[in-house]
């Protein structure tokens, strides 16, 4: 089993749901907290999940795309080899990439390691924190169904994330990365990300009546 | 990134001190009479290892978990470099005080000590070069290059803080002039690596750009907002603010001149007797600050490849807003309107 989470890039809107959620969650949550000990001077404090917004193109063809990243909970995660206390390990059940920040000693070298840069130093703890894939709301069976999946993936208004297990064929994520060319980022160091994208489609050819009843009256 | 003390102190001490026993063990084998003067040497060595070593706590943020370091030997440099350290240095020690323990210690098994500890600090300065070289994400590091100049630099640095210790302690030549002519064929070596590393840090630099990271075909793309990630990435050491142009060029100039101009300069002219003494001791003054600079450029110039999201890319303004009406604007609705 490899959970993942799969977001469509042509459904993003880069509303920031997802990165808030996640914090809020997160801070209030049982597993990690993330810490914002002064979170009313320094907004920018720890982020598990960051949107990333691109422009793309010249003016006037231009437009946005905005990527949300947090740790890909990769197949051959880079940040679980170089961790010498063995805090920073993969699940071997379902892949999820997890931090026990009683055996870490906070030497940032898995943050080092990490292609994505998705991994932050809490100076307060003085250990290293990542996504944790909301690994205490999937394994808590006394929530609803409905909130046993990451808070991100809950709350995304456009329903652009899907949560799911990859290696399952019949899973909508493991269809959805097959049918829609699903992709993941950088993929040439190796890492073999667990999260994917899907790309965005090229936008639709509009046509209007009188611009089809040109084309009939030209060709036909 | 921006390197803390610790992390300078151990890289840069672990390496002097590798280079200071190595010299040691080469002096002692070239001039075996000399082994009371070398002494002063191998001490040195045994205290800037051990002011390393002491760096290296300080680097930890929760020592306390300091005691499962060992726990990935199989996979982790860092688990790697903790033992052979760890080995290193404690070796050292028993080099330096053995023959204050048992003043009749046979010649041969002395001479077999100095060899093994001197292989052990061959070995710690290879593994704690690994640990940089092979991290993928980090492409500046990512190459054989880093492990040879990291050798290098602590190698040459050891062998001119030897040549000024033995100069400090009036008996500078005492390693006789094979051992000078090594150490300025080192110098000379040491400056061709440093070139190529800056050339492949060059190259780390400019491959990345934003439009890689997202994994889309190629187009211009331009990162318009790096998800709440601020300078200076307080949460996220990878990266740190990239170096301006001027401050980098000032610092390569910088360390080329203390690490290798200098230092080649003052060994390099025919020399006085009387003015040995005082231009060894500077040339290794020199290049222990030319050791740092370094140090300091190997982590502050490195390229991460997460970089591609953070942005701090210098802002290129827009080429098509302006306050200003444009004349060919002007004059193209002028020609519109018949004006
Ligand atoms: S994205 Fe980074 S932190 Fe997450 S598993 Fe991959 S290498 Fe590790
Ligand atoms: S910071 Fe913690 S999790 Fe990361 S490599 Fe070091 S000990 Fe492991
Ligand atoms: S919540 Fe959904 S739409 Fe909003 S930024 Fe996150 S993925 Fe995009």
């Amino acid at each position: 089993m490899q959970l993942t989470i799969i977001t469509d890039l042509n459904k993003c809107v880069g509303c920031k749901s997802c990165q808030v959620s996640c914090k809020e969650h997160n801070t209030a949550g049982a597993f990690g907290t993330v810490p914002d000990h002064d979170p009313y001077t320094e907004p920018d404090g720890m982020w598990w999940n960051r949107i990333v917004g691109m422009e793309s193109g010249e003016y006037p063809n231009a437009s946005v795309l905005y990527l949300p990243k947090a740790c890909m909970h990769c197949y051959d995660a880079p940040c679980v080899p170089v961790c010498p206390t063995g805090a920073s390990y993969k699940r071997e059940d379902n892949g999820v990439v997890l931090v026990d920040y009683d055996s870490c000693i906070g030497c940032q070298l898995c943050m080092w390691a990490c292609p994505y840069g998705v991994r932050e130093f809490d100076e307060h703890e003085g250990v290293v924190k990542k996504c944790t894939m909301c690994i205490d709301r999937i394994e808590d069976d006394t929530l609803p169904d409905i909130e046993r999946q990451p808070a991100c993936v809950q709350s995304c208004p456009t329903h652009a994330r899907t949560f799911g297990d990859l290696e399952d064929p019949e899973s909508e994520v493991a269809k959805l990365v097959a049918q829609r060319q699903g992709f993941t980022l950088l993929p040439e160091l190796g890492a073999r990300p667990a999260v994917h994208y899907l790309p965005r489609r090229q936008a639709p050819v509009i046509l209007d009546e009188s611009e089809v009843l040109r084309i009939m009256e030209e060709r036909y | 990134m921006r390197p803390t003390l610790p992390l300078l102190l151990m890289t840069v001490l672990q390496g002097l001190s590798g280079g200071l026993m190595i010299s040691f063990g080469v002096l002692w084998w070239l001039v075996p009479s000399a082994l009371p003067t070398l002494d002063i040497l191998l001490w040195s060595a045994f205290l800037i290892a051990a002011i390393g070593g002491v760096a290296s706590l300080f680097h930890m943020h929760k020592p306390k978990a300091g005691r499962y370091i060992l726990r990935r030997l199989r996979t982790s440099w860092l688990s790697r470099e903790a033992l052979t350290t760890g080995i290193y240095v404690p070796a050292l020690g028993v080099l330096v005080i053995l023959p204050h323990l048992v003043p009749k210690i046979p010649l041969e098994y002395y001479g077999l000590g100095i060899v093994f500890t001197g292989v052990l600090g061959l070995v710690a300065m290879y593994v704690t070069a690994m640990l940089y070289a092979t991290i993928p994400a980090m492409r500046s590091w990512h190459t054989r290059l880093t492990v040879i100049a990291m050798m290098l630099v602590g190698i040459v640095s050891g062998m001119a803080v030897a040549e000024g210790i033995l100069a400090v302690a009036h008996v500078p030549g005492a390693g006789g002039r094979d051992f000078h002519i090594a150490l300025l064929v080192g110098i000379a070596v040491l400056a061709g690596i440093k070139w190529m590393q800056y050339r492949h840090f060059l190259e780390a630099r400019q491959s990345l750009r934003t439009a890689t990271g997202t994994g889309m075909p190629a187009a211009p793309y331009r990162l318009i907002d790096s998800g709440t990630t601020k300078l200076p990435y307080r949460t996220q050491t990878q990266v740190g603010p990239e170096l301006a142009p001027r401050r980098r060029q000032m610092l390569y100039v910088m360390m080329g001149l203390t690490l290798i101009v200098v230092p080649m300069a003052l060994q390099i002219f025919p020399l006085q007797p009387a003015e040995l003494g005082i231009r060894w001791t500077s040339a290794a003054i020199v290049m222990v600050c030319g050791a740092f600079v370094e140090r300091w450029l190997f982590f502050a110039d490195v390229t991460h490849s997460s970089r591609v999201w953070f942005g701090d890319e210098l802002k290129r303004a827009s080429s098509v807003s302006s306050n200003r009406v444009s004349p060919d604007f002007v004059r193209r609705f002028r020609h519109q309107d018949g004006l």
